[in-house]
């Protein structure tokens, strides 16, 4: 029991670390509160300038991409480990991770927590000002309900994220890879328009990631879109994910950080 | 293959990590569990076309004593403390704490021996020393109890007073070197390896250094000091070995 004490606290030392360091630069908050604003701004004339087949009204059409920019900004922070894991390596603080009792596994994947948790926040305030300056209409009955959804959401995502920190210490590049990812995630998860318009085999090939399920669920536990499959469906399939894919990646993890150790590459950057 | 042992201690063990010695390693030898860091036929090779930095090196790290190693630049010392401390792993041999190597236990390697790398890296630029000091204590999995009593009292210890509330990237190179050091002791771990710690350091800062030394000794810990066989110390070490050639050979 005190050695799980010790383990959460090393957990909550690495997000208070992050959170200081977050602080210390406040242009960073200030620019993060703007971004949803005009990407808002930007969709909520798109939504009344473009009709877009499936959707009722402009209105309806707000409020499904508004989910997407939200969830958008929480794809980013989950791939953003690998970019921190390489200025730790830079900085020589991933070597002070590995030479501690708390060690570099877990503290890869502490280093997760203060951006998810900052991602979730930012994802809040972009409903919060679509609600406030664009009138948009939650859900109430249901917004309850997203937090779980979001956080097995956040577990099938993760793994991405670990598995990019993987790369990261195997090839000691941040954020390779990461930029196309995500915006092929944002096309295939359906974050800006409607799986509908894709060609059938890329609907085929939305369903074989967990983007697709846990933006359709959010979606219909926000602003009442309708869901492709059930509930349950959706929620299985987020379970499912983030049962292989989490194992998998904390696997990656540990044989990269192993491999460097043994080639002594570990300390390079 | 050289092989260099120091004399047994009086103590062996048993105060100090007890649990760790009570457990069998098949992999060493009833000798190497007695002691708290041995290196065994530790090579190293860095690329298939070079000569080996490391070639079957031997080194034993007795209770309560001091060691230096010296050599040229690249010789092959740095890269012997990152493979003691259980960092980077050898091509062949081991390198065991009380009989353990970082691969069998790491969390309990890592908790025995602190090393001090060489440079001034390590720190995080936006973090105060506070701040630097209280992660550290955290992250090394301290008792939640003693956490604040022991960053005030390394505080304290390393002359930090003044520097507490101050940011790292606004710390002198000597400030921040004298931080590292701090984070070295702040666990009080029982083997100590350190390579150059003198870089930057003033005069008081070098006797800081001294006294956290002097504290290690007299808690019977172990320390082993890298630095180039150019550099002039004054301080007195129980042996003095030179890296050459991939050797340890007496100075």
């Amino acid at each position: 029991m005190t050695e799980l004490r010790r383990s959460g606290l090393a957990f909550g030392a690495v997000m208070r670390r992050d959170l200081h360091v977050y602080l210390s630069y406040r242009t960073r908050i200030v620019s993060q509160v703007l971004t949803p604003v005009f990407s808002l701004t930007l969709f909520y004339y798109v939504s009344r300038l473009v009709h877009v087949s499936g959707f009722p009204s402009p209105a309806s059409y707000f409020g499904f991409v508004v989910v997407g920019i939200a969830l958008i900004s929480v794809l980013y922070s989950c791939f953003s480990i690998s970019e921190m894991v390489r200025q730790e390596l830079v900085a020589g603080t991933f070597e002070r991770l590995l030479l501690s009792p708390f060690g570099a596994m877990r503290g890869v994947v502490a280093m997760t927590l203060f951006p998810l948790f900052n991602a979730i926040l930012l994802a809040a305030l972009t409903l919060g000002i679509g609600c406030a300056l664009f009138g948009l209409q939650l859900h109430w009955a249901t917004v309850p309900l997203s937090l779980p959804a979001l956080a097995l959401a956040l577990l099938s995502f993760l793994p991405f994220g670990l598995l990019f920190a993987a790369l990261a210490v195997a090839t000691k590049q941040g954020s390779m890879g990461t930029s196309w990812v995500i915006a092929l995630i944002s096309i295939v998860g359906g974050l800006y328009f409607p799986l509908t318009l894709l060609p059938e085999w890329a609907q085929t090939a939305s369903h074989l990631q967990p983007f697709t399920p846990a933006t359709e669920l959010l979606r219909h536990l926000l602003v009442d879109s309708p869901l492709q499959t059930s509930t349950v469906t959706a929620i299985a399939k987020l379970v499912g994910f983030a049962a292989l894919l989490l194992p998998a990646s904390l696997f990656a993890l540990h044989h990269a950080i192993r491999l460097g150790q043994r080639r002594g590459t570990i300390i390079e950057y | 293959m050289t092989s260099h042992s120091l004399q047994a201690p009086a103590l062996v063990g048993e105060p100090l990590a007890p649990t760790l010695v009570e457990k069998t390693v098949v992999s060493a030898t009833p000798a190497d569990n007695a002691i708290p860091l041995v290196l065994r036929g530790v090579h190293k090779r860095w690329h298939k076309s070079q000569a080996p930095v490391l070639e079957g090196v031997d080194l034993t790290l007795d209770l309560g004593t001091s060691t230096w190693v010296g050599g040229r630049n690249g010789a092959g010392k740095t890269t012997l403390l990152r493979i003691a401390a259980g960092l980077i792993d050898p091509d062949r041999g081991r390198a065991q704490v009380w009989g353990y190597t970082a691969a069998e236990n790491r969390s309990r390697y890592q908790r025995l021996l602190a090393l001090l790398p060489a440079g001034d890296r390590g720190l995080y630029a936006r973090l105060t020393v506070r701040h630097q000091l209280r992660f550290w204590a955290r992250i090394a999995m301290l008792d939640p109890a003693q956490v604040q009593a022991k960053v005030e009292e390394t505080i304290e210890a390393f002359e930090l007073s003044e520097l507490a509330e101050r940011r790292v990237d606004r710390l002198s190179m000597g400030q921040r070197q004298r931080l590292r050091i701090a984070m070295t002791f702040l666990t009080e771990p029982e083997i100590v390896l350190l390579d150059e710690p003198l870089t930057s350091l003033d005069a008081e800062g070098a006797e800081v250094l001294e006294r956290a030394i002097g504290g290690l000794m007299a808690r019977e810990g172990t320390l082993l000091w890298c630095s180039p066989s150019g550099e002039h110390l004054d301080r007195h070490f129980d042996a003095r070995w030179v890296l050459a050639e991939g050797r340890l050979v007496a100075e």
